[in-house]
């Protein structure tokens, strides 16, 4: 027995340690620096709490939160609602069902930012020709010029390729719901309706659970879509955090400035994530 | 399955070895290869054909070159990573002047080469790394020329003369307007491309040397800039229905297909304007920014200079290629397929197009580029990007000001 | 639900949803072989005639084949290697949960799913380079090391799911740990392999930040990196842009159409457990 705990001593210390190496170590490092005034290169001082203050008093920051957390969340709460009457309409009884189920997957399998660029395509050449064409004002003009509508635009692709994936994962729920149990329902005289709210939902709930974790957490990290897109623009109303990281840290020599926006970020998304657990959980047990 | 799996992951390992083994394969044939960084898209096809001369005088040098978008961004990302490219062909801006300072650019002062180039051009760029590195840490190449490119065919059409004012200018938007045609073709979904109006407007009336004073405290946008802020204004109520739409890109198709009669662009647009209409008839004036026509300089700055890094294991060979694009005659070929103009003494840029700012080179009208002495990191452009559609002037002359502060203060 | 009647009605409404997925590949797919002059026409028309052209310039242009390489390299080289050590981990793990060390490396493991990227970016450009591991080499071990916050929370679940008895069989016909592993548990693992395996090679091959922040070298880049680096150069040939675009989806494009069925099913397994 001895000799087998060896074995997992040595497939797992190695995975921790590379783990620590690539992963937080990293990360120790960032809040490190984050006290310092370092550019990413040359000389550095220790300068303390400055740059969480910074941080809290940066306009640019802050803007970057609100539309970073305005896009994650209605993205998640449309591409869960959409998702969930995909699989709930892939899971009835229906033609060309495997052709249709192939298609919803599609976009899950294809680049993001390649499909950002079609998708730039599309709102400054074909939609404004369909607006000309159908004399549609409001389609005239590229939204992704829009500062008040730009972010749509985003929400939009954002959408279009985060569906497939939360499509499955109901689906996958769905399927194991025992059809006698609609059956039971229908005889009780129960309708469309209460059998989503009485039987649908409750036996999904942990899927809905980490759907909604999962895509809030991948939507507050937004970057690809937006390097296609709109590039944070326009003005910087489409700027996310990890956009605003990426550029201000590298090319704004604010490596340090950015660290404590990284850190504040974390911890943001730590809470964020806490609550969100709590708050679903808590539901999916009353259900 | 699972056997089938295997089988399949087999293959796909055999492949892969296969691959990595062709990968590493041609490297070590005695060459040295050098990398040239350019943060300039439209220099592409001309940074290519001279590359191919200087590799056939120069059989045992292979040059790489790299141009990609963002390239401020991806190039600060290769300091951090203290891995600079050999040769780097960028602009004279707030970047070069951050690259002069960390010591990481060969200082070429007091070289020979150095002499070959307008003495008023080195200063222009030692004044961007400024007392903390003093040096000479790149060598001007080619000098841009913020301007108004007009469509001489629709210029005739509409009657129109070249205006030495700024109220002439705006009569002729207006006439322009007035007729039913578009005055400016704007491409503001690319913030930078309103920068173009606002260095004319910023350099004649805040002078050149407002980010000096701006740093000691003596100068602020909210006074200085509001003049600034009134005209760019203005000028946006010439454009088309869809401003902030359309990118630069687009842009210069739209204009070359006669969508408008004026375009606020410098001369690198023009290429990719003959590009997509190689008939296309085009002049060029400086943009009348006062009403006094004395005092309305044309905006020009270095456009390229050529920097090597102080680290590169091939500095002999580095400077080989930097001597080879310094030469008159490599100058001359850059700046006609470029449309540039040359820091090089000597060279001269011929093209009947520049017609109409000819005279601002010859008798030194030139004053530099305002944003250039920004903090880098400040993202003056989107800014006035958001200006632009929001049109809240206190709020945004605030915000620069701020701005400007905050990233001096890190 | 067999019992049930088709719904015609749910049909169409799904056939229409499909078409919003679909029309943006169709247009992607019409415009990589029309020409410049035929883009002024209508956008939604066919191609007047199907020449490969625009194909053959991006080819050259931006060197589809290396980039190609790169993807594939790349990608075949995270998947091999998250399989095997991902599993074999979290056998380590799940088969030790009681103890305190193995339930640290658990949570320690798993909380790192909730660490943004963009946090660990800038030390990590720093590192890597400084250890000469920005180049592909350097990109599929982050990868493989990455992929474990993830990769352990579904394989656990699978793992503590198989009964031990049959590992204790096997330690009775006298196999070692590792025999146990690759020859009892790893194949029982396969189902949850297959959704590693795909989930693994669309994250590798579809990524576009760490590429972006990792490797210099332009000979390296992948293809959704080359697309981006290529921007400025397509410019308004959006024909030419198009048909690289679509050069670099066909690979997983082709892929799925014969793998569909398995892929989408590898995907829900691994959702059930």
């Amino acid at each position: 027995m001895k000799k087998k705990n060896s074995v997992f001593l040595i497939i797992t210390i190695p995975a921790f340690l590379l783990f620590f190496i690539f992963h937080s170590y990293p990360a120790l490092q960032g809040i490190f620096y984050s006290f310092t005034d370092w550019k990413g290169y040359g000389d550095w001082n220790f300068v303390g709490l400055k740059n969480y203050l910074n941080v809290f008093k940066d306009g640019r920051a802050g803007d970057a939160y609100l539309f970073t957390f305005k896009f994650a969340i209605v993205s998640t709460i449309l591409v869960n609602i959409i998702s969930l009457l995909v699989a709930i309409g892939l899971n009835s009884k229906i033609k060309f069902h495997k052709t249709l189920r192939a298609i919803y997957f599609l976009p899950y399998i294809l680049s993001i930012l390649i499909v950002g660029f079609i998708f730039n395509f599309i709102f400054a050449h074909f939609l404004p020709q369909i607006g000309d064409a159908f004399g549609w004002e409001f389609l005239t003009r590229n939204i992704l010029g829009n500062p008040d509508l730009a972010w749509i635009g985003i929400v939009i692709v954002a959408v279009w390729q985060a569906v497939s994936f939360n499509t499955i994962l109901y689906l996958a729920g769905l399927v194991t719901i025992s059809e006698d149990l609609y059956e039971a329902a229908s005889i009780d005289g129960a309708g469309v309706w209460t059998k989503f709210w009485k039987i649908t939902f409750p036996l999904i709930a942990p899927f809905f659970t980490i759907n909604m974790v999962l895509s809030l957490k991948n939507f507050l990290m937004v970057f690809d879509q937006i390097v296609a897109l709109t590039g944070g623009g326009p003005g910087k109303s489409t700027e996310s955090i990890s956009l605003l990281i990426y550029r201000g840290g590298f090319e704004g020599g604010e490596f340090a400035y950015q660290s404590a926006n990284a850190v504040i970020y974390f911890i943001v998304i730590i809470v964020f994530s806490i609550i969100q657990l709590k708050f679903l959980n808590k539901r999916e047990v009353e259900n | 399955m699972f056997k089938k799996m295997t089988a399949g992951v087999m293959a796909l390992t055999l492949g892969a070895s296969l691959l990595a083994g062709c990968s590493s394969g041609g490297a070590d044939d005695g060459k040295v290869t050098l990398e040239l960084f350019s943060n300039k898209v439209e220099s592409i096809d001309t940074y290519k054909s001279l590359i191919k001369e200087f590799e056939a005088q120069n059989p045992d040098i292979k040059i790489k070159l790299d141009a990609p978008p963002e390239a401020e961004t991806v190039l600060k990302t290769r300091l951090t990573k203290n891995d600079l490219p050999d040769i780097m062909s960028i602009a004279g801006n707030a970047t070069y002047g951050e690259l002069g300072r960390a010591g990481v650019l060969e200082d070429f002062s007091g070289i020979d080469l150095t002499k070959t180039v307008q003495p008023s051009y080195i200063d222009m760029v030692n004044r961007l790394v400024g007392p903390e590195g003093e040096g000479t840490y790149g060598l001007p190449y080619a000098t841009n020329a913020n301007a108004v490119i007009y469509n001489k065919a629709k210029f005739e059409e509409h009657g129109l003369e070249v205006p030495a004012t700024w109220d002439e200018f705006i009569a002729s938007l207006e006439k322009v307007k007035a007729a039913g045609d578009t005055p400016i073709y704007f491409t503001l979904k690319d913030a930078w491309t309103g920068m173009i109006a606002w260095n004319s407007l910023g350099a004649n009336v805040a002078g050149e040397d407002f980010a000096e004073k701006k740093n000691a405290g003596e100068a602020t946008f909210v006074e200085n800039y509001d003049e600034v802020a009134d005209k760019m204004a203005t000028l946006v109520q010439y454009g088309h229905k869809d401003n902030m739409g359309v990118a630069y890109g687009d842009g210069n198709n739209a204009f070359a297909n006669g969508k408008s009669v004026f375009y606020l662009q410098g001369n690198w647009a023009i290429p990719e304007i003959l590009k997509a209409n190689p008939e296309m008839e085009l002049g060029v004036f400086p943009m009348p920014v006062t009403n006094d026509p004395e005092q309305n300089k044309l905006v020009s700055g270095v456009d390229v200079l050529l920097a090597v890094s102080e680290e590169t294991e091939h500095n002999e060979e580095a400077m080989k290629f930097v001597e080879f694009m310094m030469t008159k005659e490599t100058a001359q070929k850059y700046i006609d397929e470029q449309k540039a103009f040359s820091a090089i003494e000597g060279v001269y840029q011929e093209n009947p197009v520049f017609e109409g700012i000819k005279a601002n080179f010859e008798t030194g009208a030139i004053t530099s580029f305002p944003d250039h002495y920004y903090p880098a990191g400040m993202g003056a452009e989107n800014l006035v990007q958001e200006f632009l559609i929001k049109k809240d002037k206190e709020k945004f002359l605030k915000k620069m000001d701020s701005e400007w502060e905050k990233v001096q203060n890190r | 639900m067999n019992r049930k009647k088709t719904s015609w009605l749910v049909t169409t409404f799904l056939i229409l949803g499909s078409l919003l997925i679909l029309f943006p590949l169709y247009l992607t797919i019409t415009i990589a072989f029309k020409t410049p002059p035929e883009m002024a026409g209508n956008l939604l028309a066919l191609p007047k005639s199907w020449s490969f052209d625009n194909f053959a310039k991006a080819i050259e242009m931006t060197n589809f084949f290396n980039a190609f390489k790169n993807s594939a390299f790349v990608t075949i080289f995270v998947v091999i290697f998250t399989v095997l050590t991902n599993s074999l981990v979290s056998y380590a793990i799940a088969r030790n949960l009681h103890k305190k060390f193995y339930k640290f490396l658990y949570f320690y493991f798993l909380s790192a799913m909730f660490i943004p990227f963009p946090i660990i970016m800038l030390p990590l450009v720093k590192q890597t380079s400084s250890w000469g591991m920005d180049n592909l080499v350097g990109l599929i071990i982050l990868y493989i090391v990455f992929n474990l916050s993830f990769n352990v929370f579904i394989y656990i679940g699978y793992i503590r799911a198989i009964p031990v008895e049959l590992e204790e069989a096997a330690i009775m016909d006298g196999a070692s740990t590792w025999g146990v592993f690759w020859k009892v548990i790893f194949p029982l693992l396969a189902p949850m392999n297959a959704t590693v395996a795909i989930i693994t090679s669309l994250g590798a091959w579809n990524d576009f930040m760490l590429p972006l922040v990792l490797l210099s070298d332009r000979e390296m880049a992948t293809l959704p990196l080359v697309q981006y680096i290529f921007q400025g150069q397509f410019s308004t040939d959006y024909n030419l842009a198009f048909a690289s675009y679509l050069m670099a989806l066909a690979p997983m494009i082709i892929v799925y159409i014969f793998a569909q069925k398995w892929i989408i099913s590898g995907v829900m397994k691994g959702s059930i457990k």
